[in-house]
């Protein structure tokens, strides 16, 4: 039967509310089931003996200071800090020494790893310790058979080495200086060769000329080593998981597991971070909201149709007797789950994205689920968790790993096209990519053709070809999880459309401090509740910077936690800019705490604990604005309004004096370059919070004074050299934009403003003519005119053009006289007159050649238009005529006329048509083609005719 | 070429109508021979422009004043492009190099090199020099005096500059003392009345001599001012009469009320009032300078004899900074502020004088 199906029959929806979450859980459980644990075997001092026993040392003999180096390179060659072995390793070696009784200079030399330095500090303490320590390795000795079957050796050896290694230079013979790191510094005697050839004359043939002093080459012998060690790891790793998930069968809570694994080893301890030690596991170690986990989880139950091919029908036992499980095992939870029936209206709309439809492929809607918050939420971890637990490989893209647009592609296809082979994890992958709002939208869109990458042909076949397609792989068949902190990044619109929101909520401060608590506990700090909490509010509760606060003071030896320290502390506190108005209102108003702890005293004292408080962190808040400019004009612009009692003006002047300051020193910067001044530039705002700061809410209002103040004034400006830049040059030389409107522009604007009877010009007095044509001189000598213009009221005004009387007319004060509508008309109308005759006048004078000519014609011309019929006609004619001209071709060489006949018959032609024009001419009716008119055909009637 | 200021401007120096003495001595310098660099100043209005030209033609003849307007286009070496227009005639050339704003330094070294650099090949009949003139040196940048320095001494043989500003305190000293400083100051109220009815008598009026001191007076003895108010006066109303309202500029008039606004109340809500009224004046292109000057002259009308003394005292003391820093609106403020308490206080005192 369907999951589904059954769920619907019951009315206990719990089930059907948290299947996804309870089937992680019954997985949990189920999960060490196929490993029976009487199989597993904890590591013990047996397997550590069984290691070491196996390698070949029957030819062990060799020098101990070479197996000592030898074991020093392995341990930086090894990275994982395997302590067991090592300090059996050692403690043999040590035993050894210790039995042969090497003289303190050899000891000093072999024992203290000055051979090879060791890779890590925790690497060197691990040996020393363990060598000085020297507890579990009494019943390994039986293992070293090499060392027992020949007894004798290593004394001799060790005599040899007391009498080969000496603190002074020998006095005879050659020998070798060797220095350690801590300068001490021993001769070694060289000696012939003989000795040793005699003493193991069995590791000759192995050697081909090399330093013959191991029975076997040191290659196998490394090999040997990292097989076993990487057995050993396995074991290890097995065995932990193997404890972790015991942990969890139990309810033993994953802390009792750390805290075991914490005490073996303690130096690893040291050196992780919290953050990492104490991430959560599992989902119910989760801090972050429920709804949000359960929704991804949900989201990637979606894809198991997909990915793991099976159908939901085989989970439902399952999950009904884990539901029985969970029931009884954790009613909290169930309690908890309860609850977000709260979440309606969102719930709904993610239950509904949830429910769809699978589409052709099998896959869900939304291919994407995007996760997004500010940082130390958990976003990552809780995809990584989820990820895990739905059966997932997790293969993880972040910031810092190359995202341009190739190395995407190919790292997208890599994570969900290929599967691993080898190695355990045979488990698909799901790709998260991790801060996703850094990445460049070259990358996004490469996503995003990912995702709506189309099989080619299997569009209509649907689900018959799944095999086909299954061959062909380019659908996108794997889940991706997108995180990110800032959702509205423009890069990641088209992405946004298409992937499955999820928006992280703040983490309950309850929650957190609880953990919190737990991990204070484990680490043996005290740490009460109220200090906890406070931490959480500093941080905004910031999971990753609790912690690490946590840690930090516990490093720095702090083992009680208490609330002064915390508020004391600069940690946790994250360099986010606020916004502008944020930073305005708390240079305005004083902070309201302060004022109800500080009381009735607040007149003695004014703060003087307070003041550097307040102007620490109204000086931090403006620094990490970093926009002086802005933050500056919004308390110019706003200043004015607080209410501070200033009856002498001393504040505000105070303030002025400051601001004209930052004003001066911003122009110093701007123009030298000096940007080192720029620290200066944010006590402004500290300034103005001392003078201006009030315990009311400011009402602040953005400053646009500025910038209109600039648009205006560029309009005007724009005006005046509009006007400027078409004034003669006689005049232009006189005036400049300073003096137009200091000086002239506004009397300017009264002068062509004469008083004009209302009537035609014509009927002008010579006086008035005058006065008109003086005034029409003005005009363009300033390059002004009149522009017919429409208001939206629908009349019809004459506008000055360029509109300079816009840029000298102040608000307030008494209207200029304006001409009536009439008189700008006429004014406009004579000047295009006077214009037209001024620009004839300039032909005239350019080409003088012409003009008289021109003249002379139009004197003539009078004449012979009494019958201009005629000429018209005698134009067509002359046309008509005209044609005969000497043929040219293409490139105006003169062509022989070759075809005689048609020339003649042409000249015919044209003789008829002549004649035909001057009969027609001649006569006095006449008609005009093509007029359209109905009288085309005219004829002159005399008046006399008619009496 | 109607506007009287435009018709009746003398155009040579004999026909100037005050400061003779100085013409006689223009003139006898372009006679002698040995023609300097200048360096023209003197508040505006004063005629400047007008001597400088008559100068020229003193120079050159009446060639100069067949006037053309080039506009040039200079690319900076930021490959940014300059749009500037000039005014020349065959024989000088003006520029106002700070329209191009901060990039008036390559406008210096590449248009007036060009000119400089080029020589004059009849130099039997014409002077062997051009003329180089610039105006509103004081609103060049420092980089572009110092660009300028340089090119006066080197190209003396082919060019001579005449600059032109109002104030010689924002020139360099190398460029003043290359120059020959001339400076025209403004011409008395007598002057100024004797050009008007002058004017008046060539259009054909009668002014009455009430009206011409009236105007003179108004204008600030600035000339210019002076003849457009008295044509503004005619168009208003023909026969003069000599207590007829002369038109003012309408930005000084704002500057008066605003003066006003401040010694009738101090508080910032006025201030902020009185912060809008600045804003507008800025915004109608009067320069900020322009603005303090007549706040001052209008609150000192207001102020008592010693307290005209602090006020100019923190007049000066921010103007100075206003030139020094980029926003203007700052400075005015900051003065009008700290005149608003120095009177408050000022007023206050008085009263408590009163009462004790």
């Amino acid at each position: 039967m369907d999951e589904y199906d059954e769920m619907y029959g019951i009315e206990d929806d719990y089930d059907q509310q948290f299947a996804d979450e309870l089937e992680v859980l019954a997985e949990m459980n189920r999960e060490p089931a196929p490993r029976p644990r009487g199989e597993t075997r904890v590591p013990s001092e047996g397997d550590a003996d069984r290691l070491l026993r196996d390698p070949p040392t029957s030819e062990f003999s060799a020098n101990i200071m070479v197996l000592q180096l030898f074991l020093n390179r392995l341990d930086t060659v090894t990275k994982s800090p395997k302590a067991k072995r090592q300090k059996q390793e050692a403690g043999v070696v040590k035993r050894l020494f210790d039995s042969q009784q090497i003289d303190e200079g050899a000891a000093a030399t072999t024992r203290s790893d000055d051979i090879t330095p060791p890779s890590s500090p925790e690497q060197y303490e691990s040996t020393r310790s363990a060598s000085s320590r020297s507890t579990p390795a009494v019943l390994d000795i039986s293992g070293f058979a090499a060392f027992s079957q020949t007894p004798q050796r290593p004394a001799v050896a060790a005599a040899a080495a007391s009498q080969c290694v000496l603190k002074r230079p020998p006095l005879d013979g050659e020998y070798i200086t060797v220095t350690d790191s801590s300068g001490n510094r021993v001769y070694l005697r060289q000696k012939e060769n003989t000795d040793g050839k005699l003493a193991d004359p069995s590791r000759v043939p192995h050697l081909d000329g090399s330093l013959g002093l191991l029975a076997e080459p040191i290659e196998v012998l490394k090999e040997q080593v990292a097989e076993r060690r990487h057995q050993q790891v396995v074991e290890e790793s097995q065995r932990l998981s193997e404890m972790l998930s015991r942990g969890v069968t139990e309810q033993f809570g994953e802390l009792g597991g750390l805290e075991e694994e914490d005490d073996e080893d303690e130096e690893g301890r040291r050196s992780r971070l919290w953050v990492d030690m104490f991430s959560p596991h599992h989902y119910t170690d989760l801090l972050s909201d429920d709804f949000t986990n359960r929704c991804l989880l949900k989201w990637l139950k979606l894809w198991d149709t997909v990915v793991f091919g099976k159908e939901r029908k085989v989970r439902p036992p399952q999950v009904d007797r884990h539901v029985q499980n969970q029931n009884t095992s954790n009613p909290k939870q169930a309690a908890q789950n309860a609850n977000f029936k709260t979440f309606k209206t969102k719930s709904q709309i993610t239950e509904e994205i949830l429910e769809a439809e699978l589409d052709q492929y099998k896959r869900p809607k939304f291919k994407v689920a995007m996760l997004s918050g500010p940082p130390g939420l958990g976003k990552t971890t809780l995809a990584h968790v989820i990820a895990k637990h739905a059966g997932y490989n997790v293969v993880e893209i972040n910031a810092s790993d190359d995202r341009s647009a190739e190395v995407f592609q190919k790292r997208i296809d890599t994570a969900t096209q290929m599967k691993s082979v080898l190695g355990t994890n045979q488990r698909p992958n799901c790709l998260i990519i991790d801060e996703i709002d850094g990445a460049p939208s070259a990358a996004i869109n490469i996503l995003l053709a990912t995702l709506n990458r189309k099989d080619g042909h299997g569009g209509e076949e649907g689900g018959e070809n799944a095999k086909k397609k299954k061959k062909k792989e380019t659908v996108l068949l794997r889940p991706i999880i997108c995180i990110c902190n800032d959702l509205y990044v423009p890069a990641l619109r088209p992405l946004r459309q298409q992937a499955f929101l999820l928006a992280f909520p703040q983490t309950q401060p309850s929650r957190l401090t609880q953990r919190l608590a737990e991990i204070s506990r484990v680490q043996g700090m005290k740490a009460d509740t109220g200090t906890l909490m406070a931490l959480c509010e500093k941080t905004d509760n910031d999971i990753r910077s609790c912690i690490n606060t946590l840690q930090f003071l516990h490093g720095r030896g702090q083992r009680t936690v208490d609330t002064r320290t915390v508020q004391s502390v600069a940690v946790g506190q994250k360099d986010q800019n606020k916004g502008l108005f944020h930073l305005w209102q708390e240079t305005f108003q004083l902070p309201r705490l302060k004022r109800k702890r500080v009381g009735p005293g607040f007149e003695e004292a004014p703060g003087e604990g307070g003041g550097t408080q307040r102007f620490q962190h109204i000086l931090l808040l403006a620094s990490s604005s970093g926009e002086y400019e802005k933050v500056s004009q919004g308390l110019y612009d706003n200043y004015l309004s607080m209410r501070v009692r200033d009856p002498h003006m001393h504040i505000v002047c105070e303030g002025l004096q400051w601001l004209s300051f930052s004003d001066q020193l911003n122009h110093v910067i701007m123009h030298g370059q000096n940007f080192s001044l720029m620290r200066y530039l944010p006590f402004l705002s500290v300034t103005f919070h001392f003078l201006f700061a009030h315990a009311h809410v400011p009402r602040l209002s953005y400053p646009h004074s500025q910038h209109e103040a600039t648009t205006r004034l560029q309009g005007n400006r724009n005006a005046l050299s509009t006007m400027l830049a078409e004034i003669p040059p006689s005049v232009r030389s006189r005036i400049s934009e300073l003096s137009l409107t200091a000086d002239i522009l506004t009397l300017l604007l009264d002068i062509i403003c004469p008083k004009l009877r209302p009537v035609n010009p014509q009927l002008f007095s010579t006086r008035e003519k005058e006065q008109m044509r003086e005034l029409i001189n003005t005009m363009l000598a300033y390059n002004l005119s009149y522009r017919q213009d429409r208001t939206p009221e629908g009349q019809y005004i004459y506008v000055l053009e360029p509109r300079v009387d816009e840029a000298v007319k102040f608000p307030g004060l008494p209207p200029r006289r304006q001409l009536t509508y009439q008189a700008k008309q006429t004014i406009s109308r004579e000047m295009e007159q006077e214009k037209m005759r001024r620009a004839e006048q300039l032909m005239l004078l350019r080409n003088p050649t012409q003009a008289p000519k021109e003249k002379a014609k139009s004197t003539s011309d009078p004449k012979p238009s009494s019958k201009n019929h005629q000429q018209r006609l005698e134009t067509i004619v002359k046309q008509t005529t005209v044609e005969l001209r000497p043929e040219v071709d293409f490139f105006g060489r003169a062509v022989a006329p070759k075809p005689q006949r048609p020339v003649t018959s042409e000249t015919g032609e044209k003789s008829v048509e002549q004649s035909m024009g001057t009969a027609v001419g001649n006569s006095d009716v006449w008609f005009r083609f093509n007029e359209g008119v109905s009288n085309a055909v005219r004829r002159n009637v005399y008046i006399r005719e008619l009496l | 070429m109607s506007l009287w200021v435009d018709k009746y401007r003398p155009a040579s120096l004999g026909k100037l109508d005050y400061h003779k003495d100085q013409a006689v001595q223009l003139k006898n310098l372009v006679q002698c021979g040995d023609f300097p660099h200048l360096l023209v100043y003197g508040p505006s209005g004063a005629g400047k422009k007008t001597r400088i030209m008559c100068l020229l033609r003193e120079l050159y003849g009446a060639g100069v004043e067949k006037l053309r307007i080039e506009h040039q286009t200079i690319v900076a070496p930021s490959k940014k492009k300059i749009e500037i227009n000039t005014i020349a005639s065959n024989y000088h050339l003006e520029v106002n190099p700070s329209d191009a704003g901060n990039q008036d330094r390559v406008v210096i070294q590449e248009l007036i090199k060009t000119v400089a650099q080029s020589q004059q090949i009849q130099s039997s009949t014409q002077r062997e020099f051009k003329v180089v003139l610039l105006t509103e040196v004081d609103r060049l940048t420092k980089d572009a005096q110092h660009a300028l320095r340089r090119t006066m001494e080197k190209y003396m043989a082919t060019c001579r500059l005449i600059l032109c500003c109002n104030s010689t305190s924002k020139v360099i000293g190398p460029i003043r003392s290359r120059c020959l400083a001339v400076r025209v100051p403004l011409p008395s109220t007598e002057e100024v009345c004797s050009v008007l009815s002058a004017v008046c008598k060539k259009e054909g009026l009668v002014l009455p001599p009430e009206l011409a001191r009236q105007v003179s007076e108004r204008s600030g003895r600035n000339l210019r001012k002076a003849l457009l108010m008295c044509e503004a006066c005619r168009v208003q109303q023909y026969p003069f009469s000599a207590d007829q309202e002369v038109p003012e500029t309408d930005w000084e008039v704002y500057l008066r009320e605003t003066a006003n606004a401040i010694v009738s109340q101090q508080s910032p809500q006025r201030l902020m009032e009185v912060r809008a009224r600045l804003y507008e004046l800025l915004t109608h292109c009067i320069p900020a300078e322009i603005i303090m000057k007549g706040l001052v002259a209008e609150l000192l009308s207001n102020c008592d004899g010693q307290l005209k003394t602090e006020v100019t005292h923190i007049a000066a003391y921010y103007e100075h900074r206003l030139q020094l820093g980029n926003k203007a609106i700052y400075h005015l403020e900051a003065f009008t502020a700290k005149f608003m308490a120095i009177y408050k206080k000022f007023m206050e005192d008085g009263l408590d004088g009163l009462v004790f």
